[in-house]
């Protein structure tokens, strides 16, 4: 794969977060201008349980519950273990990284920098379901099993710190393997 | 001389919880009292109250070939009265949990009767005569060899021991079987295998992270006591596995 254009970054927490938690991480680095994209990545949280003697009926769980990031609601569908994010240069990282450190204070984090955490050219999966002249943005937050488009936020910008819905997107994959 | 049980080598802490565990003749510290009609719910195998379902007729009514074995083996309660066979399953967290897989397997094997345990990665299950299980089940959950933080009664969906732990401490269920309350008490609202009780069924207090530390037979260079710090379990570990490797040429111990 190549390099992106674009730096990343992915914010690893020492713990699984709670939505409250994701939900203001979230809410800290969508509010920091130049931020392109993220990925939330962790277990999944069925909504019914898939496999066993009770397969098939409905799953209630606490931490699968709807947060709202910059006036954005999405249901969370993981428990949120890792976030990747594509920032437009290396000095958003740092602004990130200072959000990071308010967020996290009862547990430490590891903010990873680097330019391959996210697919910048389409796979074949995003050909699959985007064809060949799929959104730039869309490319690499597919996750094939999952039948909804990523989630759009209101970015923000340096002069009105939001306003505008724009092209930030956001996503969840799912890793649901089990042992 | 008689033949004293070593259970296992080690100098560390960890060894010796684990010796503790193996061993039918230390008393296990009871932690937390659970009623039987909790296990039940917990279990989810029977409605709490209702009789034990069998699987044949008590062995008093069988007529049963003269054997010297039966005379020698005497059946369990759940054996005679021919109790169907169920199942408890464990799950336990890499993160300091008290017990862990094989462990259960070894300490079962040495403190209980007519029981069938399957060991994986992540997971132990035991089968057994339903009355015997509830017993057995209740031991486990009310000792030192159960945290309701860092281990989850998970008869499927068991995903969850090796991730990293959840803020509050919990380890990760996808099936969210029992939550940490306000009150710092861990309730189980699903039974084992995901299916909603109908009242919560309190299993007490996390451990804290010193205790956890102090009573886990899991090593742990992070968040514990590391495998490299025990130098006489690494000598042991090191022997058994030179002679399987050699097993076959002859080895000679030098």
């Amino acid at each position: 794969m190549p390099d992106s254009a674009f730096p990343q970054c992915r914010i690893v927490p020492l713990r699984l977060l709670s939505p409250e938690t994701t939900e203001l991480l979230l809410n800290q680095v969508a509010g920091v201008p130049g931020v392109r994209r993220a990925v939330i990545n962790g277990p999944a949280l069925p909504a019914t349980v898939p496999y066993g003697p009770a397969r098939g009926t409905e799953n209630p769980n606490t931490n699968r519950r709807t947060i709202q990031v910059r006036g954005t609601e999405f249901e969370m569908r993981v428990q949120t273990g890792m976030v990747t994010l594509e920032v437009e240069d290396d000095t958003v990282v740092e602004k990130i990284r200072t959000a990071c450190d308010e967020v996290f204070t009862a547990f430490p984090y590891t903010l990873q920098t680097g330019r391959q955490f996210m697919k910048s050219q389409a796979s074949l999966v995003d050909y699959a379901k985007y064809g060949p002249n799929a959104d730039e943005f869309i490319i690499g937050l597919t996750d094939p099993r999952r039948k909804d488009s990523p989630v759009i936020i209101p970015t923000a910008t340096p002069d009105t710190d939001g306003g505008r819905l724009s092209d930030q997107t956001q996503t969840e994959h799912t890793s649901n393997y089990s042992n | 001389m008689a033949y004293t049980p070593q259970y296992g080598p080690g100098t560390s802490i960890v060894a010796q919880n684990r010796r503790n565990q193996m061993n039918p003749e230390y008393d296990l510290q009871k932690l937390r009292s659970v009623t039987d009609e909790d296990v039940v719910l917990v279990l989810g195998h029977r409605a709490p109250g209702a009789a034990y379902p069998t699987a044949h007729p008590p062995l008093a009514e069988q007529q049963e070939p003269a054997d010297p074995m039966r005379k020698l083996v005497k059946p369990t309660e759940g054996a005679k009265a021919g109790d169907r066979v169920r199942y408890v399953q464990f799950a336990d967290s890499m993160f300091n949990a008290p017990s862990q897989p094989y462990q259960r397997t070894y300490a079962e094997m040495y403190r209980f009767r007519a029981i069938d345990p399957g060991t994986l990665s992540g997971r132990q299950i035991v089968e057994c005569r339903e009355r015997d299980l509830d017993q057995y089940a209740k031991f486990l959950i009310e000792t030192e060899m159960f945290d309701p933080a860092t281990v989850g009664l998970r008869g499927a969906t068991v995903h969850g021991h090796s991730l990293r732990l959840a803020e509050d401490g919990m380890m990760f269920d996808a099936l969210q079987r029992c939550v940490l309350g306000d009150d710092g008490i861990v309730k189980y609202v699903k039974d084992q295998v995901g299916v909603p009780l109908d009242r919560p069924v309190e299993v007490g207090k996390p451990m804290d992270e010193a205790w956890l530390k102090e009573h886990t037979t899991m090593f742990h260079s992070l968040v514990g006591t590391g495998f490299r710090e025990d130098e006489e379990y690494i000598e042991y570990i090191q022997r058994i596995h030179t002679l399987r490797t050699k097993y076959g040429f002859m080895p000679k111990e030098e």
